[in-house]
């Protein structure tokens, strides 16, 4: 038994874990994943001012706790029954693309970045975001970071605090903006684009110029034909903070559009035995099991599902690169057809990266953002509510209840990760399939091959732990699918 | 960017990993507020700790940690040198506080020469909760004190600096 241990003083208990259980001629019989989740927080909510949540649910990632303020705004909103001032509407809009722009850079150059820049067969002391560095240049690195600072600077002026931010309440904001800071990220937004633009001439220059990563993004073991979820605009584009659910077939059908406070009549949760992970699928489908195919009601949430779900981009740099891709991938550029290779959400995170960048900047140009009137004071009650964001991993929901005073009585979250715990757990499959056979070690790039199934969706990982040093490694454990017993063991660092 | 940084990491809400939220609270309140000094609390992980990081003199981060290795409450002093970078990342949850200060380092961003740790030794951090375990709860003060002092051993510090550099300009 290989087993890598690490040392004791980074360890925690937070893993994200892949079991696989293989038979006596070594073929594969199931495989699940786990991954850490801060249970008993809708609990936790209960007793407390609704108006307190959009504060207090930025505790439940350190990776996107804007994603979570912004739903929780939003479902407060609706607890109320106040529709939000324009001008306040448009300052959540503006620091949630700021956010989406810095997150998905980090993503793409981060973890897609060693695969695609790297390749998945590089040595392993190389195929890391330092090895990314060393191809693509030291500059190139700062720009990453500088491009994540702009991000954080729109935060901190919207948001009234650095890091997490505060001022969406129900009702609107809580802070307005000054013409200064109006320029400064117009400013900003400018500086973004620049950086999309940088982005894109990366992505052309080392993945797409390299047919064996395109054929790598369209290879069988990473394809999955499921349904796609995702929020769109009156015109069916892409959307992050607002707009109806769309939900469209393997085979391009429009299953669904939706208001959010209707998910409950298109969404169920399945619970199997041996996980406490939840697998939502759509309702009207129904549940088949963790199988492919328009009969089957899985469903995915990812930057890829929603390129499948809008009819095009807002932004005309975005739109040319939605219709790139689209033609790139399926031949045909209208994106009609849908893309089902998993290791595309890769690039469909780029293209929404460059609709993030381009959006700040219009956005930031317009002077209503300035104005006094950001909050409308609630009058009355409804006593529910449910606020619906696209964070970055996926469709984020929060849906409360509160008594006449706007406590909370309920609370149920959906967050990015849960809606893709079933398709995650298909791709590891497949891609485990492929590699996991008799009397073979689990090598190194047999990891990786399996690990690129799950980190194209980037699983969320219940991070609220973050005690030190605050990093979650995988770890895959291969058990006898008869006796249960561990056969091998690895954990992944370098 | 003020050049000193004390960084309290945690989360307020999961029982003893409030602690850095805790320390931080009370400091704030002890300290006027200082041109040269920042005391943050945040709620963070991954690429968001190096945002902080840049651009700072000195830093100490307040956290919680689980060796299991001595009695919970024990405060554990060391080098961010001296823990382990991970550098193959599966999700941008990964990015911790070591691979945020090698990745910031190899980019030849300003990073501070050294980051100090101050840890305490927790015994729940999985349960939510706004209240602490009393052992970590009673080490709170002890901490307050152990970083005041290594604010002031910085800014006396930071203040020779200045001094000498303003010598070598008149030179």
């Amino acid at each position: 038994m290989r087993t890598v241990l690490i040392d004791p003083i980074t360890r925690l208990e937070g893993h994200g874990k892949i079991h696989l259980f293989v038979n006596d001629d070594g073929s594969l019989a199931n495989c699940y994943f786990q991954v850490p989740e801060l249970r008993g927080f809708e609990k936790f909510c209960q007793g407390r001012p609704v108006e307190e949540l959009p504060r207090i649910t930025t505790r439940i990632c350190g990776v996107c706790p804007d994603a979570h303020h912004m739903a929780s705004a939003k479902a407060a909103d609706a607890v109320y029954g106040v529709t939000i001032p324009s001008a306040a509407r448009k300052l959540r809009e503006l620091m949630y693309n700021a956010f989406f722009a810095g997150d998905h850079t980090t993503h793409f150059f981060a973890l897609a970045g060693p695969d695609f820049v790297c390749g998945p067969d590089a040595p392993k002391a190389e195929r890391n975001i330092l090895g990314v560095i060393a191809k693509v240049g030291i500059d190139a690195g700062k720009q990453v970071i500088a491009q994540r600072a702009r991000g954080q600077r729109v935060i901190e002026i919207i948001g009234g605090k650095k890091v997490h931010p505060v001022t969406a309440l129900p009702g609107g904001m809580s802070k307005r903006i000054t013409p200064e800071e109006q320029l400064e990220m117009i400013q900003i937004g400018r500086d973004m684009v620049e950086f999309a633009k940088f982005t894109i001439k990366v992505f052309e220059d080392i993945v797409l110029a390299n047919q064996g990563y395109v054929d790598l993004i369209l290879s069988d073991m990473y394809a999955h034909q499921t349904y796609n979820m995702g929020l769109v605009d009156e015109n069916n584009r892409v959307s992050f903070y607002d707009g109806d659910v769309r939900v469209v077939g393997p085979d391009g059908r429009e299953h669904a559009r939706y208001r959010p406070e209707n998910y409950l009549e298109y969404v169920a949760e399945r619970v199997e035995p041996y996980s406490y992970l939840k697998y939502p699928y759509l309702k009207k489908v129904g549940w088949k099991g963790f199988v492919d195919g328009v009969d089957s009601g899985v469903y995915k949430a990812t930057p890829l599902s929603r390129l499948n779900v809008a009819d095009g981009m807002a932004t005309p740099l975005a739109q040319q690169e939605y219709e790139r891709y689209f033609e790139t991938l399926t031949g045909d550029r209208t994106g009609r057809t849908m893309v089902h290779s998993t290791l595309a959400t890769h690039w469909a995170r780029v293209v929404e990266m460059v609709f993030a960048c381009e959006a700040t900047l219009q956005q930031a140009q317009d002077d209503e953002i300035t104005s006094d009137r950001i909050h409308q004071p609630p009058t009355g009650i409804v006593g529910e509510g449910i606020g619906i964001v696209e964070a970055p991993r996926g469709t984020l929901t929060h849906h409360y209840k509160t008594d006449q005073n706007g406590i909370v009585t309920e609370a149920n979250l959906i967050v990015g990760t849960t809606n893709n715990n079933a398709p995650i757990t298909m791709s590891i499959k497949r891609a485990a399939e492929g590699l996991i056979q008799k009397g073979k070690e689990i090598t190194d790039g047999t990891l990786n091959k399996i690990e690129m199934a799950f980190r194209a969706y980037d699983p969320c990982f219940g991070c609220a732990t973050h005690s030190l040093p605050g990093e979650m490694p995988l770890e895959v454990t291969v058990h006898d699918a008869q006796t249960g017993e561990v056969i091998d063991r690895a954990t992944r660092r370098l | 960017m003020k050049p000193i940084l004390v960084l309290c990491l945690g989360n307020d809400l999961l029982c003893d990993d409030a602690f850095g939220a805790a320390v931080a609270s009370k400091i704030e309140n002890q300290y006027a507020p200082d041109e040269r000094v920042e005391i943050l609390f945040a709620a963070v992980a991954g690429f968001n700790l190096l945002d902080l990081l840049t651009d700072r003199s000195s830093v100490i981060i307040i956290d919680s940690i689980c060796t299991g290795k001595c009695t919970p409450g024990t405060l554990h002093f060391f080098r961010g040198s001296t823990l382990a970078p991970s550098r193959t990342l599966t999700g941008s949850h990964e990015i911790g506080l070591p691979t945020a200060l090698a990745l910031g380092n190899e980019l030849g961003l300003n990073m501070p020469p050294e980051v100090d740790i101050l840890a305490v030794e927790a015994d729940d951090v999985y349960t939510i909760s706004e209240s602490m375990t009393p052992a970590v709860s009673a080490a709170v003060d002890e901490a307050v004190q152990e970083i005041t002092k290594w604010v002031e051993h910085k800014r006396e510090l930071l203040a020779h600096h200045v001094r000498e550099g303003a010598t070598a300009n008149v030179v």
